[in-house]
């Protein structure tokens, strides 16, 4: 899994790409609470090139949206590639959690 | 997560003939040498789970599963089930409720198992089915494997509940269409989630049809519900293995059985390189 980070005004987008799962999860994790802890609460979860989430994936997820939401913020996906949205929306995550077609959407949707 | 540590379980939910994509994955379990900690399944998939677990080869288990699940198991009618509709009071109506007589699914079963007891297969079985006056999961860990596996897949509406060990038993799917639950409790660390929506009806022009879409509706999302939470409250992994079949398979399709395990071994090759990664703890 590779891990990149974006500020786009109050909005901080994190590209997620390769493989979410049980090796790479602990890497996404540290690096939300960070986010988090450093008052970036508006986030976007880039998913365009991850290509795959396990389960450990999804509980580094909501674990993410649901600190993000406490704080008054969210954690949003975009560009969800089909692989990861059939786990998504098997897991019910896609009835929590929102998404959009594309970054400059999810961005927008803080404005 | 080292080989040491590891279990993994294969789970394979409620689906008919569509559970024969369980021996695509069995398949590329065997050609990759990983060896299977248990196998739990529900309805339909109860069928493959037997099979895997009693030591049938894929191949053995392409077979036999042909001549197990025909539609000749629904041939023979339940004489009675329509006069218990129209009218009860007279016929009487009682939980034995069936349309179809089992006969011949029970002699196709014991064909298949004879006497074998759950507790024989060579790998931990775990099979699954719904007790029909409380609702409570059952999970068969012992006993005759005929009686178990009658009672996982009796399907509402089409066969009677069976009784074992005292418990009325009904399909395991009403209880959790992907029993991954089951594996979660007894400390799989590795779970390969075999799962099956149902389908929906093309068009609704019969009482049958249309109660099949209410269960479908309802059985979806208890599928999806029960994943979410077990996928979420698990320590380790639940790998969903998803086939995806570009043709419609009705629930006596056993011609389209190579095409189904075709279809589990591409959705189990998906899952491959990270189960490989995985269990070598890299």
């Amino acid at each position: 899994m590779e891990l990149k980070t974006e500020t786009r005004g109050n909005t901080l987008v994190l590209t997620i790409s390769g493989s979410l799962d049980a090796l790479t999860a602990p890497e996404l994790s540290d690096a939300l609470s960070t986010q988090l802890r450093d008052g970036n609460t508006n986030l976007v979860a880039d998913l365009s090139q991850l290509e795959y989430t396990s389960s450990a994936g999804l509980r580094v997820m909501l674990n993410g949206v649901k600190e993000a939401r406490q704080k008054g913020g969210d954690l949003r996906l975009a560009a969800i590639q089909p692989n990861v949205k059939k786990v998504l929306d098997l897991s019910g995550f896609m009835s929590i959690m929102k998404a959009f077609p594309d970054v400059d959407g999810a961005v927008a949707s803080f404005a | 997560m080292s080989n040491q540590q590891t279990r993994v379980a294969l789970v394979i939910g409620a689906g008919s003939v569509k559970c024969a994509a369980a021996i695509g994955l069995q398949k590329v379990l065997q050609r990759e040498g990983i060896e299977i900690g248990m196998v739990v399944g529900a309805s339909g998939g109860s069928l493959y789970a037997a099979l895997i677990a009693m030591g049938a080869s894929p191949e053995q288990a392409a077979a036999q599963s042909a001549h197990l699940w025909t539609r000749g198991v629904t041939a023979k009618r339940n004489g009675r089930a329509l006069w218990q509709i129209l009218l009860p009071n007279v016929f009487g109506f009682d939980a034995s409720f069936g349309t179809v007589d089992d006969t011949i699914l029970m002699q196709q079963l014991r064909a298949v198992y004879g006497d074998a007891k759950i507790e024989d297969a060579k790998i931990p079985l775990y099979l699954t089915a719904t007790d029909f006056e409380n609702g409570a999961q059952v999970v068969l860990t012992q006993g005759s494997l005929v009686d178990a596996l009658r009672g996982s897949l009796a399907m509402p509406y089409i066969f009677q509940a069976h009784r074992v060990d005292g418990r009325l038993l009904v399909d395991g799917y009403l209880t959790d269409p992907m029993p991954v639950g089951v594996a979660i409790k007894e400390n799989a660390n590795v779970i390969l989630a075999m799962g099956f929506e149902s389908p929906y009806q093309g068009t609704i022009n019969a009482l049958l049809r249309y109660t099949f879409q209410i269960s479908s509706i309802m059985s979806n999302n208890l599928l999806r519900a029960n994943y979410a939470f077990h996928a979420l409250v698990h320590h380790g992994e639940v790998l969903p293995i998803l086939p995806q079949f570009e043709q419609r398979i009705g629930a006596f399709d056993t011609d389209k059985i190579p095409y189904i395990v075709q279809a589990g071994e591409r959705a189990a090759e998906q899952q491959l390189p990270y189960l490989k990664k995985l269990l070598a703890g890299s």
